[in-house]
């Protein structure tokens, strides 16, 4: 027989469980996911629409293909807990045969920078994360998606991008910046999103490779499933390389999380380090 | 102690088949060949990002007490593998295994945190990216 007194704690306890469960929205149910008959997410559900009929990107994202881990290769850490990045983020490169086509003064400068170890990386200066960077970072992206407007939100540095579905033109020779000015339009189910405008010193990944202004960006997204979200990107910037490359980055859901801000420069510390090593070598 | 679910658990060892990685080649600025193992008194702990550091007092064989600064991962990984600000507390004394700074300053990248009093392990892993 259990008193009143327990029973009032027990009552009490199992009350209190969800609410500590919940506690941090880092583990937050996500709602509206697919179930299966088990109950765990289909990730391979139908993706959803929006009220127009058209697929629905919103979201947290991350990308699906991850750097591999060698436990007995570490030499500085173990095998993370950090939720990890995707091969691509160090080399957009890494699948092609020979690597990604650099005019010559492009590949002069890989050179210097694979020497340098990418220190001088506006990433290590806790610049922004130019696209399509935040697509291959171990960093979540949430997708907010309406008909009209589709806005990629980053935890790092709190940033932020706006793709505009509403039919406006192309911004022609606008001012040069981070994100670019992005367009958008419908074929099918694939939103093609049409990027220009960039800064004349962009890193596109850790080993350097440039781009400036004359590169635009073009990227097909499709969301296959609810668990998926498919990106072809398109690079095209004739000064830079030798003819237009494209590469894949897919994408898988993060469920029951949410984003946390990671604001860079809160306490930088190796930028100065890295550089005074380079000085005295 | 909080309970872990049997999907968290998966989604824990899937992550721990993946290499973390950094805002910065860690080859860059610390040296495999300068292995570290110092153990000390937490003086300090920065749960800041791009990375977490913290800082402890090693007693030197002459007696000479320095103050090390340890770098680890960010602090969104180590949250999101279920860490926090309060798991490391100050006067706290802890075995550190890493690699040295390259600039041969008291800094060193952790490459795993003990708990002296019990021996258990502090978050587990940081960053590495490409070396």
């Amino acid at each position: 027989m259990i008193s009143t007194a327990r029973r009032t704690v027990l009552i009490v306890l199992i009350c209190a469980a969800p609410i500590v469960g919940f506690a941090q929205w880092l583990h937050y149910p996500t709602a509206g996911v697919p179930k299966k008959a088990d109950g765990s997410p289909n990730l391979t559900g139908p993706a959803p629409r929006m009220a127009d009929g058209k697929p629905d990107f919103s979201g947290i994202w991350h990308t699906a293909r991850l750097i591999p881990c060698n436990p007995d290769g570490n030499k500085f850490i173990d095998c993370g807990t950090e939720i990890g990045g995707s091969p691509l983020a160090l080399d957009l490169g890494t699948d092609m045969s020979g690597g990604l086509p650099y005019q010559p003064w492009a590949a002069a400068l890989m050179k210097q920078r694979k020497a340098d170890r990418g220190i001088d990386d506006p990433h290590v200066r806790c610049l922004p994360d130019n696209p399509p960077r935040p697509w291959v970072m171990p960093h979540l992206v949430k997708a907010v998606h309406t008909p009209k407007l589709l806005v990629l939100l980053y935890e790092v540095n709190a940033m932020y991008r706006q793709i505009f579905v509403d039919g406006r033109p192309p911004l022609v020779n606008p001012n040069p910046s981070w994100n670019g000015y992005s367009t958008a339009k419908w074929e099918g189910d694939t939103l093609v999103v049409q990027t220009n405008g960039f800064r004349d010193d962009l890193w596109i990944d850790m080993a350097g490779s440039p781009m400036g202004e004359a590169g635009a960006i073009t990227e097909r997204m499709r969301r296959p499933n609810y668990g998926t979200l498919e990106l072809e990107i398109t690079i095209n910037d004739p000064k830079t390389y030798t003819r237009p490359w494209t590469v894949k980055m897919v994408q898988k859901i993060e469920l029951d999380t949410e984003l946390i801000d990671e604001i860079c420069l809160e306490n930088e510390k190796s930028y100065q380090r890295l550089q005074a090593v380079r000085q005295k070598n | 102690m909080k309970r872990i679910s049997i999907p968290a658990l998966l989604l824990g060892m899937l992550a721990a088949a993946v290499c973390a990685y950094a805002h910065h080649s860690f080859a860059a600025e610390f040296d495999a060949n300068k292995p570290v193992n110092i153990t000390g008194a937490v003086t300090k702990v920065e749960w800041q990002n791009p990375h977490v550091w913290f800082y402890i007092d090693v007693k030197e064989a002459s007696g000479k007490v320095t103050n090390w600064g340890v770098e680890m991962g960010s602090p969104n990984g180590l949250m999101r593998a279920g860490w926090d600000r309060n798991v490391m507390k100050t006067g706290e004394i802890v075995t550190v295994e890493g690699s040295r700074a390259k600039d041969d300053s008291n800094n060193a990248n952790a490459r795993s945190v003990t708990l002296a009093s019990t021996g258990k392990r502090l978050f587990a892993a940081s960053s590495q990216g490409q070396q």
